[in-house]
């Protein structure tokens, strides 16, 4: 057995797919793993890749083209997933979806189908929620400024609609996990740099001001809710308390 | 940012208004697809955001307040009726404006909600919403959502304007019949509500043809086709013609596309469209006397004649004291509130009618089966479903089986051969479809067809669940011989059955 450990990131986790599928040692002995976040075996061979430009790009390439545009948008919000069996479930997707083309996306029946599916599903979801529970804050430049600690990498995903949405505002949001951030800067477009977590401090805390719609936020918020019909199960279902970490109401 | 004092003036406003506006349920932002635009601020999901959820679990989508609730109307169900003594206050149209952009910049929110109480007369209220409305989209450059209630016994000028403005429009029924709304709500009659929610349909549809979309609104994915359902296109034509004059929109359906340039292309706006999201509307729970079928019934025919987008039903909360109401205090029924939704669904998307459900000689769903099992074990003939060759709408009716998980199974049967692990993973609830289905011929576990065996099942299922939801307080109190499935008392006869082991 052969494993190939990639970094974490796109580039990285196509270029370890691309190095396993080269490697010709035949698809059941060769295993494409995360650097950060596997279990040492023992009678295993390991390997690491280092993320490659051109061979990311050709597995990108093959998959938009073999198998199909929407096949390559699955793959790539399974690899954004935290699970540190995504690089390989990609893999084993992608040894099916070259063979079947385009209805692999239907045969779910598949086990190495559906298990990237439901990674992208997760993500998705995920992905679907920061929509709803990121909060900006108003600093006192007049940026606003989000803070996130999403399980799965979203701020990718999450980007294009507040891009859309907002148009004239400087915003960032800042994942604090990936110490990573989309930035958007007024009339622009937005772009997703490495944010440090002491720079964001630095940041937070030269402008950092709260101002009363806040609270009037909280005031609403807790008016809103009908006393008659309390159902913390129900706001938790919906609401989980992870989320809770950075939203305005709950702070 | 105002100035600390104005801060608190508005944060009381806010804390009345929203207070007063928390007993209206349509919160929901979904229906219109509008992205954004360089200039502008906002943009709109067909499939609605919720932002957050309130301490009672309902979403909050939409920054729903009244602009004021002073009254000249005094319906016996509503805390803000005339005669009752609460705080009272008003916002003014810029007020309205600031808090829903900086709310929105801030994404607490996915736009406004705007109802009201009558203030001094129905148009000028109604001109004061669209006063709110107008600086929203047109000085603001605001492109998310904006929900309209309409005043009743307001112009139908003012409602046009209004509605070219907003995503969607509601007028609330309140109560299902004309009697009950003569009861609660003197100053209000059935007329002065259907009239302006015929306008409004009258105007979608005008606009809708305009831009070349069909009359009626778009339902979920293959709602419209299915034989049985209450979207059925054929069926609207058909009922149009033989209601003559119903509507008043039979000379649009058949004057045929591109005949007319109707007002929204006229405007100059850059949202033209009259409601794109549609209308709605809402009924109390439990106030008075009516029973569920009668609600469905109503539900029902405003889908079918107005075309509405959602009904949406709320719980009565007893809030005033009045001889004609449940007691204060008596709480909101919230089991029977959550049944009608689910018959709701079954209706929008699972092509079911409200006939099937209920009958007059049936006319409450079942407290302990949710309507869909309650439907299935009363029509063991239709079972068990064979899912390799069951078409779509078959599927449908399957207990455990939803619209989405049908549809996976539709696509993945075609390419090949599926076992119970795979629907499981498909998305199917097999503690409920294990009864009702067959699997290349075979059941998953060897269970006989007999309701009441059945019916024991599904009941052990979902026990604690309705125990949950209706707090174990508004219903009754389980006894040693009752009888699960009926909603009836137990007779004579049932105890027989009991005692006998027949049961």
């Amino acid at each position: 057995m052969k494993i190939f450990l990639c970094e974490d990131s796109l580039e990285g986790i196509f270029t370890g797919i691309y190095e396993a599928w080269a490697s010709g040692l035949g698809h059941e002995n060769v295993r494409v793993l995360m650097k950060a976040q596997y279990e040492p075996e023992l009678f295993a061979e390991y390997e690491e890749v280092k993320p490659d430009a051109e061979k990311s790009e050709k597995v990108a390439n093959s998959i938009q083209k073999k198998i199909s545009g929407e096949a390559f948008r699955v793959v790539c919000r399974a690899a954004f997933s935290e699970k540190a069996k995504r690089a390989d479930a990609i893999y084993r997707f992608l040894i099916e979806g070259f063979h079947y083309g385009a209805v692999i996306l239907r045969l779910l029946q598949n086990p190495a189908v559906a298990e990237v599916f439901a990674l992208a599903r997760k993500v998705a979801n995920e992905a679907h929620q920061y929509l709803e529970f990121i909060r900006f804050e108003q600093l006192a430049n007049g940026i606003l400024f989000a803070t996130i600690s999403p399980k799965s990498r979203v701020v990718t995903l999450v980007a294009p609609h507040f891009a859309d949405r907002f148009p004239r505002e400087n915003w960032v949001i800042y994942d604090d996990g990936r110490e990573e951030a989309a930035i958007h800067p007024a009339g622009g477009d937005w772009v997703v740099a490495e944010f440090p977590k002491e720079r964001a401090d630095l940041f937070l805390e030269a402008y950092g001001a709260s101002d009363g719609y806040e609270g009037l936020w909280k005031v609403f918020f807790h008016t809103i809710g009908i006393k008659e019909r309390e159902n913390p199960n129900c706001q938790r279902n919906f609401l989980p308390l992870w989320y809770r970490k950075h939203m305005t109401e709950f702070l | 940012m105002e100035s600390g004092q104005g801060m608190t003036e508005l944060q009381e406003k806010l804390r009345i208004l929203s207070d007063a506006a928390k007993y209206d349920v349509a919160c929901t932002s979904s229906g219109v697809d509008r992205a954004g635009k360089r200039d502008s601020i906002g943009n709109s999901l067909a499939a609605g955001i919720c932002h957050s959820f309130a301490s009672d679990g309902r979403c909050i989508s939409l920054l729903k307040i009244l602009l004021t609730n002073h009254c000249i109307y005094d319906c016996k169900y509503c805390l803000n009726r005339r005669s009752n003594d609460v705080k009272r206050a008003a916002f003014t149209p810029d007020e309205v404006c600031s808090l829903t952009i900086e709310f929105y910049r801030r994404n607490y929110i996915e736009g406004l909600f705007l109802s009201s109480g009558v203030f001094r007369s129905p148009n000028d209220t109604m001109e004061q919403i669209y006063e709110v409305v107008y600086k929203l989209r047109k000085i603001h450059r605001f492109r998310g959502y904006v929900h309209v209630k309409a005043i009743p016994g307001a112009d139908s000028d003012i409602l046009d304007e209004v509605g070219l403005l907003a995503d969607r429009m509601s007028v609330n029924l309140e109560l299902p019949t004309a009697d009950s709304l003569r009861l609660l709500a003197p100053h209000k009659s059935r007329d002065s509500i259907l009239k302006p929610m015929s306008r409004i349909q009258k105007r979608i549809v005008e606009s809708r043809q305009s831009m070349g979309q069909t009359a009626r609104l778009e339902r979920a994915w293959g709602v419209k086709g299915l034989s049985n359902g209450i979207f059925k296109e054929e069926d609207y034509q058909e009922r149009l013609l033989a209601a003559g004059t119903g509507t008043g929109i039979e000379n649009r359906e058949n004057s045929g596309a591109g005949g007319n340039r109707l007002r929204p292309l006229e405007r100059g706006l850059d949202i033209r469209t009259f409601a794109p999201a549609g209308q709605s509307t809402q009924m109390i729970v439990g106030a008075t006397p009516e029973s569920d079928y009668h609600m469905m019934m109503v539900t029902q025919a405003l889908y079918r004649q107005y075309d509405l987008k959602r009904v949406f039903f709320s719980a009565y909360i007893g809030l005033n004291e009045d001889s004609a109401l449940p007691d204060p205090g008596s709480p909101p029924p919230l089991l029977r509130e959550h049944r009608l939704y689910q018959a709701d669904w079954l209706l929008r998307f699972y092509g079911f009618q409200a006939e099937e459900l209920l009958s007059e000689e049936r006319p409450n769903f079942n407290v302990f089966l949710d309507p869909k099992c309650d439907w299935a074990v009363r029509h063991l003939e239709y079972f068990p479903v064979e899912i390799m060759k069951a078409d779509y709408e078959t599927l449908l009716r399957v207990p455990g089986i939803g619209a989405k998980s049908a549809r996976r199974i539709y696509n993945a049967r075609r390419l090949g051969r599926l076992d119970f692990p795979d629907l499981k993973r498909l998305g199917v609830v097999l503690k409920r479809a294990h009864y009702f289905i067959t699997l290349g011929g075979r059941q998953m576990f060897p269970v006989s067809l007999e309701e009441n065996r059945i019916t024991a099942g599904l009941i052990s299922d979902s026990r604690k669940k309705n125990w949950e939801l209706s707090h174990g307080e508004c219903y009754r109190q389980l006894n040693l011989f009752d009888d699960m499935k009926l909603e009836a008392v137990p007779e004579v006869e049932d105890f027989r059955k009991a005692a006998g082991g027949q049961l």
